[in-house]
């Protein structure tokens, strides 16, 4: 194999390509590498993990086809680190030579034929608007969780309702809903859950006005941008029942501007430390804001807004509240409350299609 | 070397467990009593003078010492019961002095610097004190008054009464050690007798020829630190010649709150298993409610029929009290260990404590699993307890044939009783 091509089109392909390469270094040693496979002149880098692989297609000026596989991270670093102009990748007898300017570097490849078989995308793929499903990600995605214990919780559902695309997240604290009318991507009632893991990674890939196409494979989902594939492997099992969760009636409305409300819990979170949470006091005079922590000290802060119901005050795990309130979209988000002791609804009044439900924290 | 005065008072009931089974059951007086681990693991937690003449001792497997004394009486132990009379102690102990810094139900160290313009003496408050409890609580004790925690305690043994082949002996009950004569008290002590010196430092100590602290206190430090390490040898040093300037630490915040248990047999099975999970994390939630306090990190210890040992723990998204929280994370915790050896131990404790300003996050799990009143009813149960006693109610999971035996302090700590129907 041996090519030439620009080192920034080759460090950005890299980079994409070497997203999906644990770091951790997984079972197969042959995984800390990333397969290259050049064609005449198209040259195809991919990097995986098993559950996430990355695939990506670019032009280059190829000369000799073949397979090879390279340690991921040090041909990121070389790559990166030459000066900028043409850099020429030859594979010869076990060994990648990347020769750029007057350097020089000869790498040990990793025997390419262990690398796992992937599949090839099936079906002809529906596609989905980049932007809107950009914004969709940013507001779900952050509501899903981290914990692996609960593997069915580290995924977004993506869900065929009625008037379009569903995307869910829960960590079982706090839950994000986001539709996406009029995109038909599923079947009826299909669901899938998709990583959240791939989905931080697709929105990264996502520019403007990009299209989106999704391949669903049996076990598998495929997104599919521009010239860059990226595969995950979808999560088996079943999701919470979500629907039981959002209560169907709320006596409590709190109706506040967004920013506003935003920017407020920023600054009293300063006192909320280790765990403590901040208290939003509501009644007919407002909304007072405040955080206490013991042996620190305490932050208040009261903002305008409008309430209906009975005075009340609920307490919130500040990074829970003020991520809500940063992903709702609008100027305005009504908050919508039973007790101190139920789950709490953030909506945007004009924008039907969002909501972002949380769980108080109990205070003595 | 010079000493300041002897202040600190070391505090240690007579055969406490022993004691407090007397007390309640005078018609065993005079009788060789042990109280313990009635099963095939169990062990002798306390047994009375007349016991010890035998020579059962504390730790000693159960049937041991039914074999030194088959006559004996054997009680199961009641740590409810023990734990009351000790408050009562430990209340008396605090009406002299507020640095109190108990060591277990039966012991603790009291510095009484501050209290000698109210009360007199140490040796005045020591007297004050053996009155107080023997008039109050029926019980005796002893008491070591000496300059410091080490030597105060090694005045209270001298204090005890002894075993002898003719019944037991009394003591002095108070014994002080005069700060001027330390070295001539420590001198003729085995090295035993040392506060951390156990078989393997014996062992090595007798090497270089030491067997009293006469011996050891005239090895150089640098002789000491050669045989034994630089942190024990430095130790030891001091120890011999009676120096140890640790304070006397009033009781602290409890770090963790924990429940464990030793089988009478090996347990195989999950569901078994997660049923002592419930039961002990109820105790746990328990305890944390009623020192009103919460922790986020849920531990469960796993000890299987080899005696390997693990401990598992997961942080929660905020602190608890709530039994079937610590419940339902500690069976998380299980359901990834591979069971297959045979369980011999099982544990369920909760730390990393909470301030007072922190909340609980709740979670919907809370709203979807766990009944929302659930908190409301953990409350109830803790009221009826209270009122009705331990056992009047409980989970369905800790029937015991056809039992309640919801988990207590201490309720095991001599070691399971017999096997049940079916467990053998």
């Amino acid at each position: 194999m041996k090519f030439r091509c620009e080192r920034e089109v080759l460090v950005d392909a890299l980079n994409t390509a070497g997203r999906a390469v644990s770091s951790r270094g997984g079972s197969l040693p042959v995984l800390a590498g990333l397969r290259l496979e050049l064609n005449g002149d198209q040259l195809v880098i991919t990097g995986s993990d098993l559950d996430l692989t990355v695939t990506v297609s670019l032009e280059v000026a190829g000369t000799t086809d073949g397979v090879s596989v390279v340690p991921a991270k040090l041909l990121s670093d070389v790559v990166r680190a030459v000066e900028p102009g043409a850099v020429q990748l030859e594979v010869d007898a076990g060994d990648a030579q990347i020769s750029a300017g007057r350097s020089q570097f000869s790498l040990r490849t990793i025997p390419a034929d262990e690398y796992p078989q992937l599949s090839d995308v099936v079906g002809e793929g529906v596609s989905i608007d980049g932007t809107a499903l950009v914004t969709a990600l940013r507001q779900v995605v952050p509501a899903a969780s981290s914990d692996d214990s609960r593997p069915i919780l580290t995924g977004v559902l993506m869900a065929a309702e009625q008037a379009g695309l569903r995307l869910v997240a829960t960590d079982s604290y706090r839950l994000s809903v986001r539709d996406l009318p009029g995109t038909t991507v599923l079947e009826d009632d299909k669901t899938i859950l998709v990583p959240s893991r791939a989905l931080n990674e697709l929105s990264r890939l996502i520019d403007d006005d990009a299209e989106v196409v999704l391949h669903l494979g049996e076990r598998d989902a495929s997104f599919v941008v521009g010239e860059v594939r990226l595969t995950t492997r979808l999560i088996e099992g079943d999701f919470p029942n979500y629907r039981g969760l959002i209560p169907d009636s709320n006596p409590n409305k709190l109706t506040v501007d967004r920013v506003a409300l935003l920017d407020a819990v920023k600054r009293v979170r300063l006192l909320a430390q280790e765990a403590t949470p901040v208290r939003l006091s509501m009644s007919g005079d407002g909304l007072e804001l405040v955080a206490m922590t013991q042996d620190v000290g305490q932050a208040e802060e009261s903002v305008d807004a409008d309430y209906e119901g009975t005075d009340l005050t609920v307490a919130f795990n500040a990074d829970y509240l003020s991520v809500g309130l940063d992903v709702a979209p609008g100027e305005t988000v009504t908050l919508e409350t039973v007790d101190a002791l139920k789950p709490a609804l953030l909506r945007s009044p004009e924008f039907p299609e969002f909501l972002y439900l949380l769980m108080p924290v109990r205070v003595s | 070397m010079s000493f300041g005065s002897a202040t600190i008072l070391h505090v240690d009931m007579d055969a406490f467990f022993a004691a407090c089974e007397l007390r309640r059951r005078p018609e065993l007086r005079g009788k060789p009593v042990v109280v313990g681990g009635e099963g095939q693991r169990g062990v002798v937690a306390a047994a009375s003078y007349e016991a010890r003449v035998f020579g059962i001792r504390s730790a000693m497997p159960s049937a041991q010492a039914r074999r030194l004394c088959p006559d004996a009486v054997f009680l199961p132990g009641d740590h409810a019961h023990y734990a009351e009379v000790s408050a009562e102690v430990m209340s008396i102990f605090a009406s002299f002095t507020p640095l109190v810094e108990p060591l277990s139900l039966d012991e603790a160290f009291l510095d009484v610097s501050g209290a000698r313009r109210l009360h007199g003496s140490a040796m005045n408050i020591a007297h004050k004190i053996r009155y107080s409890v023997n008039k109050s609580v029926g019980l005796t004790c002893s008491v070591g008054v000496a300059p410091n925690k080490f030597l105060a305690k090694l005045a209270t043994e001298d204090a005890k009464p002894k075993p002898s082949t003719d019944g037991p002996v009394f003591g002095v009950g108070v014994r002080e050690i005069d700060p001027r004569r330390v070295q001539e008290f420590l001198d003729p002590l085995p090295i035993r007798a040392i506060w951390g010196v156990g078989p393997a430092t014996e062992k090595r100590l007798n090497r270089l020829g030491a067997t009293t602290v006469a011996d050891i206190a005239r090895l150089s430090l640098d002789a000491m630190v050669g045989a034994l390490g630089n942190a024990q040898g430095r130790h030891l040093y001091e120890l011999c010649r009676g120096i140890d300037d640790r304070p006397v630490v009033p009781r602290q915040e409890a770090k963790s709150v924990s429940h464990e248990e030793t089988f009478a047999v090996d347990l195989f099975e999950p569901e078994r298993l997660q049923a002592e999970i419930v039961r002990m994390a109820d105790a746990v939630g328990r305890r944390l409610r009623l020192s009103n306090t919460r922790g986020r990190t849920v531990q469960l210890k796993v000890r299987f029929g080899d005696f390997t040992t693990i401990t598992r723990s997961s942080t929660l998204a905020g602190p608890t009290s709530s039994g079937s929280a610590i419940a339902n994370e500690a069976r998380d915790l299980l359901a990834k260990i591979n069971l297959t050896q045979g369980v011999r131990l099982l544990g369920v404790g909760v730390s990393g404590m909470a301030k007072e300003t922190e909340g609980e996050q709740l979670s919907f799990d809370d709203i979807a699993s766990v009944p929302e009143d659930w908190r409301d009813a953990e409350q109830a149960i803790d009221e009826i307890r209270a009122k009705f006693g331990d056992a009047a109610i409980g989970h369905a999971s800790s029937l015991r044939r056809g039992k309640l035996s919801p988990k207590t302090a201490g309720e095991q700590q001599w070691g399971p009783g017999e096997p049940s129907q079916g467990e053998r």
